[in-house]
C-alpha cells in the first residue's frame, strides 16, 4: 500500500469463473505487478452481470468497472458472453448520453492463459482511472 | 399508388362510417378506439362491439389518454383473440404493441391495424382542464398547413416515426383538410378483403412522399430543440440530481409505459429494500441519503431496461406529477442505443430485440 | 401512547423557529440521545424537498422542519428504513401528524419498528399542492410563508382546509407552536421515550399546556365544522353510480394514488395481480352487454377495492390527491369515507399504537344495525 497522498482508485471488477478470473488467479500466481486497485467479484459467465450491477456500483461510489470475459467465441457457455457485449453498449450508451463518465465502464476479454494481460488491463485501467480522478457519486446525499 | 376509400366527411366521421361496415357486417366482432364517454365530452379507450355505440367514437381525437398498446396487451394476454377485432392506434401505440407482442405480452393473431399519418397529441393536463374541444379547429388549421402546433406534446413535435408500420389502413391527417375530407389507405390484402362489398369510393391514391419529408424535416427541427435543451440539462450526476429531484418515486412513469410489463417490477422488489445496516454503511459514507434512497438509480435503471424498445410516446410524461420532462430523455436516448443496432422499435414484426440476438462480429468499439 | 400530560417543556425561540428547532434536534445529536435525524431537505435544484435522513450534523442547517409541500409520505420514508427490522442508530423522525399517524398505523400493519425511532410532530398549517408548488417554488415558498403569519390556510389543500386533527399527538414529542407566548414553543412529551430525551436534555416541564390545549381544541372544532359541511356537499355531487362514475370518468388507471399512500403497502396489489387479468372473451362478453366497454377496464372496481381495503387505516394525508395527473378529488372522497368508516368502530387511525386494528379484532356483540334482524 502507498503511503502517500496519491488517490488510489475502487475498481470492482467482475471476472468470469472460466477465463477472466482464471486469469487474474496466472496473473498473481506468475508474481505479476499491477496497482492494488481491482476489487474483484466472481460471476460464473461475464452474461450474469446485470447492467443493473455496473449502475449499483457507479452510484456507489465505484471509481471504475470493469467486466471481463471469454473471448467472443470461447465463451464456456457458448454465446454468454455475445449478450454481454450488446448490454454493454446499452449502458456504455446512455452512460455516453448522460455524460455519467463513460470512461469508467470498461469491457475487456480476458483468457485464463493470459496472466500477463489482465495485469495490463489492471494497470492501464487504473491509469486511466487515476487520471479521472475521484467518482464524487460517493458523497451525493440526493441520489 | 395504393387503394383508397375516400369520403367526404370529417376523419373521425369517415373512418367511423367504415368501422360501422366493418360490424354491421360481421367482418369484426369489436372495434378498439377513442369514444366520448360522457355529455362533457370526455374522451377513453373503448372496446365496442354494437355498431349503434359507434355514434360516440372519435377515433382521431388528438389525446393519449392512456398508450393503447397497454390496452391490446392486457386484451390478448392470456391467449390471442378467438375472433376478428379491428384496432385504431397512433403509429406509437402499434409501434409499442409489437414490441410489448416480441416479449410475449400479446398478440397479433385476429387483429387487424387502422393507424394514421399521426398529428401528434395534447398534453393529458387539457384534458384534465377539459380544453381541448376549444382547441380543435386550431389543430385542423395547423395540420392542413403542414404546421407544427406549439400547445402539443414535446414528443409530438419532435416525432419523425409519423408515419405508421404495419397498419392494414392507414389514414391520411397531415397535409389533408380532416375537417372536411378523409381518405382511407388499405395497405393490405387483408384490408381490402375487409371492406369488400362497402359502398364508397374507392381510388388510386398517393401518400405524398413529398409533403411527408417536408413536414419530417420541420419535426427534425424541432427535436433537434428539444433534445438540446436536454442535453444542457444532462450534464453528469449533478445534471441528473437536479433533473429528477423533485421525484417523488410514485413510478408512475413506469405505469404509463407500454414497454413496462414486468409484473413485480426490479425497483419495487426485495432488490430494493434496504436494511437498518445497509443505511448505517450509507451514512458513514455520505453523512446523509435521501429516504427513500434510489431515485437516480430507479432512472437509470429503467432507461437501461426500455431504451431499446422506446417508441418515443410521451405517456411518461404525462402521468408525472411534478412535471420530469421524462419523455425527451427517454426519447433522446432510446434513439441514440436504437442507433447503434440499427433497429427501430415496433418496425416489423418478425425482426429480433436486439438484446436477445447478436452477431459473432460487432460493436468492436464498446470493448476493450 | 399515553396523552399528553398537563406539564409541557417550553423553548425560547432564538432567530426564528425554524431555526430553533432544528438546534434543539442538533442538540439531542450532540448530546448523542439519537444518532440521526429523518427531516426534509430542500432538493439541490431547489423545487421541492426531500425527507433524508442525516447523520453528519452540518446538513441540519439546510433542514426544514416545515416544508411548504408533501412530496413523499414521511411514514413510507420511516417504513423504508425500518421494514425489515429496527438497526442501532436511533433516528429521530420528524414528521406532519398526519404522516405520524400513519407511521403508527403502519407499525400496526407491520410495515415498520418503532423501537430506535422517536417521533416528532409539530403543529401542522397544511401544505400546498404539490404540481402548483413545483411549476413554480419561489411563489409557492412566499405563499406559504404569508399564509402561516397571516393564520390563513385557503392556499392549502383542499384536505388540509378540513383537516381537524393537524395538531394531534400520536408520536413521542410534540412542538407545540399554538398558543404558545411570544417567541417561545412547547415541548410536549408524549411517551416515556419523549419524557427520556426531555429529562437527558435537561429541558424541565413546567409550563402549563392549558392554552396549547385550549387553542388547539378551538382550531380543532373549527375545522370540524367545516369538515362536515365539507362532506355533507362532497356527498350530493359525488354520491349515487351515476355522481360516482361521472367523478372518476376522468380517472385513467394509473394507479398513482394506491402507489403513494402510506397505508397501500402491498408490493403486488391486488389490482394488479393475476386476478385482474382476463382473456380477450371476458373482455368481448362484458362489451357486447352493454354494446361498448371502456379501457382501461374496472376502474370504479378499483376505486372502491382500494376504499375496502385501506379505509380503516386512512389518515387523510391527501397524498393521492397530490398524485392524480387527472385532479380527481380522491382524497377529499377517500377521507370522508373513512371518516364514517373508522366512526363505525370508534376508531381513529394512528391514534394510539395500543389500539387494535379493527378488522382483526372483535366483540362478541357488536353491529347489530348492520345484521338481519332475528
Amino acid at each position: 500500500m502507498k503511503k502517500d497522498d496519491e488517490f488510489l482508485p475502487k475498481i470492482i471488477a467482475f471476472l468470469c469463473n472460466w477465463c477472466s478470473y482464471a486469469g487474474a488467479d496466472l496473473a498473481g500466481t506468475s508474481r505479476l505487478k499491477y496497482p492494488p486497485s481491482i476489487l474483484p467479484i466472481r460471476v460464473m459467465c461475464s452474461s450474469r452481470v446485470d447492467p443493473l450491477f455496473v449502475i449499483k456500483a457507479y452510484l456507489g461510489g465505484a471509481d471504475g468497472v470493469l467486466v471481463a470475459g471469454c473471448h467472443p467465441g470461447d465463451c464456456h457457455y457458448e454465446k454468454g458472453n455475445y449478450y454481454t457485449r450488446r448490454r454493454f453498449a446499452v449502458l456504455k450508451k446512455i452512460t455516453e448520453n448522460l455524460k455519467l463518465e463513460p470512461n469508467r465502464l470498461k469491457l475487456s476479454w480476458i483468457s485464463a492463459s493470459e496472466g500477463p494481460k489482465y495485469a495490463k488491463v489492471a494497470t492501464e485501467f487504473t491509469d486511466q482511472i487515476k487520471k479521472l480522478g475521484e467518482n464524487h457519486t460517493k458523497n451525493k446525499i440526493f441520489l | 399508388m395504393t387503394k383508397a376509400i375516400v369520403i367526404n366527411k370529417t376523419a373521425d366521421q369517415g373512418l367511423t362510417e367504415v368501422l360501422k361496415f366493418l360490424l354491421e357486417n360481421n367482418r369484426v366482432k369489436g372495434v378498439f378506439t377513442l369514444k366520448k364517454i360522457n355529455k362533457e365530452g370526455d374522451v377513453s379507450y373503448s372496446l365496442i362491439t354494437n355498431a349503434d355505440d359507434l355514434k360516440d367514437s372519435v377515433p382521431f381525437y388528438p389525446l393519449m389518454p392512456v398508450n393503447a398498446a397497454k390496452i391490446l396487451s392486457r386484451f390478448t394476454l392470456k391467449g390471442p383473440s378467438n375472433v376478428p377485432i379491428v384496432a385504431v392506434l397512433k403509429p406509437c401505440e402499434l409501434r409499442a404493441f409489437i414490441e410489448l407482442v416480441k416479449r410475449e405480452q400479446g398478440s397479433l393473431e385476429n387483429l387487424f391495424f387502422i393507424s394514421s399519418t399521426c398529428a401528434g397529441v395534447f398534453p393529458l393536463e387539457m384534458a384534465k382542464e377539459r380544453s381541448i374541444g376549444k382547441n380543435l379547429s386550431k389543430y385542423f388549421e395547423k395540420i392542413k398547413k403542414l404546421e407544427i402546433l406549439d400547445d402539443l406534446r414535446p414528443v409530438c413535435r419532435s416525432c419523425e416515426e409519423f408515419v405508421p408500420y404495419n397498419a392494414d389502413m392507414t389514414v391520411k391527417l397531415i397535409g389533408e383538410n380532416i375537417d372536411k375530407k378523409s381518405i382511407i389507405f388499405l395497405n393490405t390484402k387483408k384490408a381490402e378483403k375487409l371492406v369488400e362489398g362497402i359502398k364508397l369510393d374507392v381510388s388510386e391514391k398517393d401518400l405524398d412522399k413529398k409533403t411527408l419529408d417536408n413536414f419530417k424535416s420541420k419535426r427534425a427541427e424541432e427535436k433537434k430543440k428539444i433534445f438540446a435543451d436536454i442535453d444542457n440539462k444532462t450534464n453528469g450526476i449533478d445534471g441528473l440530481i437536479d433533473l429528477f429531484g423533485r421525484c417523488i418515486g410514485c413510478h408512475a412513469c413506469r405505469e404509463a409505459c407500454p414497454i413496462c410489463y414486468c409484473k413485480l417490477c426490479e425497483f419495487d422488489s426485495s432488490d430494493c429494500e434496504y436494511k437498518p445496516s445497509n443505511y448505517e454503511i450509507e451514512l458513514r459514507k455520505r453523512g446523509g441519503l435521501r429516504v427513500p434512497p434510489g431515485t437516480v438509480y430507479y432512472h437509470l435503471g429503467r432507461l437501461d431496461h426500455v431504451s431499446i424498445s422506446c417508441v418515443g410516446c410521451g405517456a411518461c410524461e404525462d402521468v408525472c406529477p411534478v412535471d420530469i420532462p421524462l419523455s425527451a430523455i427517454f426519447k433522446k436516448i432510446g434513439e441514440s442505443v436504437q442507433k447503434v443496432f440499427d433497429y427501430i422499435p415496433g418496425r416489423a414484426p418478425k425482426e429480433d430485440l436486439p438484446i436477445t440476438t447478436f452477431e459473432k462480429e460487432e460493436l468492436k468499439e464498446f470493448e476493450e | 401512547m399515553n396523552k399528553p400530560k398537563n406539564k409541557a417543556a417550553v423553548v425560547k425561540v432564538k432567530n426564528d423557529i425554524e431555526k430553533s428547532v432544528l438546534d434543539f434536534l442538533k442538540k439531542g445529536m450532540d448530546n448523542e440521545i439519537f444518532d440521526a435525524v429523518l427531516i426534509p431537505m430542500k432538493v439541490p435544484a431547489g423545487d421541492s424537498f426531500a425527507y433524508v435522513l442525516i447523520k453528519d450534523k452540518s446538513l441540519l442547517k439546510d433542514a426544514s422542519y416545515l416544508p411548504p409541500v408533501m412530496p413523499v409520505q414521511g411514514a413510507n420514508a420511516v417504513s423504508s428504513i425500518t421494514r425489515l427490522g429496527k438497526g442501532k442508530m436511533k433516528i429521530a423522525a420528524v414528521l406532519r401528524p398526519c404522516e405520524t399517524r400513519a407511521t403508527v398505523e403502519l407499525t400496526k400493519l407491520g410495515q415498520t419498528d418503532l423501537e430506535n425511532i422517536i417521533l416528532i410532530s409539530m403543529d401542522c398549517p397544511g401544505v400546498l399542492p404539490l404540481s402548483d408548488f413545483v411549476k413554480d417554488p419561489k411563489k409557492g415558498m412566499k405563499l406559504f410563508d404569508e399564509s402561516i403569519q397571516k393564520g390563513e390556510d385557503k392556499s392549502m389543500r383542499p384536505v388540509c382546509q378540513i383537516c381537524d386533527k393537524s395538531s394531534m399527538v400520536s408520536g413521542d414529542i410534540h412542538i407545540g407552536t399554538l398558543g404558545a407566548k411570544k417567541d417561545t414553543f412547547f415541548v410536549i412529551s408524549n411517551s416515556n421515550k419523549g419524557d427520556e430525551i426531555l429529562s437527558k436534555l435537561k429541558i424541565s416541564k413546567k409550563e402549563d399546556l392549558d392554552n396549547w390545549q385550549s387553542k388547539v381544541k378551538n382550531i380543532s372544532e373549527e375545522k370540524l365544522k367545516k369538515r362536515k359541511n365539507a362532506h355533507k356537499t362532497l356527498k350530493s355531487k359525488v354520491g349515487g353510480l351515476d355522481n360516482l362514475l361521472d367523478t372518476f370518468s376522468q380517472c385513467i388507471n394509473c394507479h398513482n394514488c394506491m402507489r403513494v399512500c402510506p397505508v397501500c403497502y402491498c408490493r403486488l396489489c391486488y389490482f394488479d395481480s393475476d386476478k385482474v387479468k382476463h382473456p380477450s372473451d371476458d373482455y368481448l362478453m362484458r362489451a357486447e352487454k352493454t354494446g361498448s366497454l371502456r379501457c382501461p377496464s374496472d376502474i370504479t372496481l378499483f376505486q372502491m377495492g382500494r376504499m375496502m381495503h385501506m379505509s380503516l387505516s386512512c389518515v387523510s394525508c391527501g397524498m393521492c390527491e397530490d398524485a392524480c395527473p387527472m385532479d380527481i378529488p380522491v382524497a377529499q372522497i377517500f377521507s370522508m369515507v373513512a371518516d364514517e368508516t373508522q366512526d363505525l368502530f370508534d376508531y381513529v387511525s394512528g391514534r394510539d399504537i395500543e389500539e387494535p386494528l379493527p378488522f382483526v379484532s372483535y366483540k362478541e356483540k357488536e353491529l347489530e344495525e348492520m345484521e338481519d334482524a332475528a
